[in-house]
């Protein structure tokens, strides 16, 4: 602490990361990840696609690399991410546990367990914990994918 | 058999609305509704269509990343400068 109030040019820059209101260190590591694999791709890809079924395949490979970025950047830290984790790595689920979901909200939570991956093996609790994170992750990624699209936009009309 | 039960104590309705109550927040439009009183239920299903909606937004995305991609548009230093971001 002492070192911070000795450097003012650091504590500057820390003190103002930490209030401005961007500041999301989740949303920083799901950018590198998801920016890291759009380039990755783009080495990959063929720059004048002909057909229907490339494109189809590129657009399966973005979304891909969406779902796969924030998966990882999560890690194995919550029951979503780890089961998106398991499908891309093709394995079969995980010991299935019985569906317990609470039948006092019936119908509600079962149309939720079918969204939130993973979800057919959670008990009730687990699975607001885990809608609640899934959406903010799955916010965040959108906003980053917005943010590439705009800026790349921007960046080509002041050209 | 019922021991089991007992020891996970069984998720009691209070906890749950709990936690869907906190779910409502995450929700778009809820500032507009934070006064009045929302049901669990009505949460339950509009987290579902939430959720359903953005997944398809990242399905829309996707596609526009991916012809983004072959255009060409993207280059290093429109990424080098998100990842400042």
């Amino acid at each position: 602490m002492s070192s911070l109030s000795q450097n003012p040019k650091k504590t500057l820059s820390f003190s103002s990361t930490m209030k401005n209101p961007n500041y999301n260190p989740l949303k920083k590591r799901l950018a590198s990840r998801f920016l890291k694999a759009m380039g990755r791709l783009k080495c990959k890809m063929s720059p004048f696609p002909a057909t229907i079924e490339e494109k189809r395949r590129r657009h399966r490979a973005v979304r891909g690399a969406a779902y796969a970025s924030m998966a990882s950047a999560v890690g194995p830290r919550r029951a979503w991410s780890r089961a998106l984790l398991r499908k891309m790595k093709g394995r079969k689920r995980a010991r299935r546990n019985p569906r317990n979901v609470d039948e006092r909200f019936g119908l509600n939570l079962n149309q939720l367990c079918d969204v939130v991956p993973g979800g057919e093996g959670m008990d009730s609790r687990s699975l607001l914990n885990e809608t609640a994170h899934y959406i903010k992750c799955l916010v965040a990624q959108v906003q980053i994918m917005r943010e590439i699209l705009h800026s790349s936009s921007s960046s080509s009309t002041t050209l | 058999m019922s021991s089991r039960k007992e020891r996970s104590s069984r998720i009691t309705e209070d906890e749950i609305n709990d936690l869907i109550l906190k779910l409502h927040p995450l929700l778009p439009d809820s500032s507009s509704r934070c006064n009045t009183k929302v049901s669990a239920t009505k949460i339950l299903k509009e987290t579902c269509n939430y959720l359903k909606r953005l997944h398809k937004e990242v399905d829309d995305l996707s596609e526009r990343l991916s012809q983004l991609l072959a255009s060409g548009n993207v280059d290093e230093d429109t990424i080098r400068a998100l990842l400042r971001r």
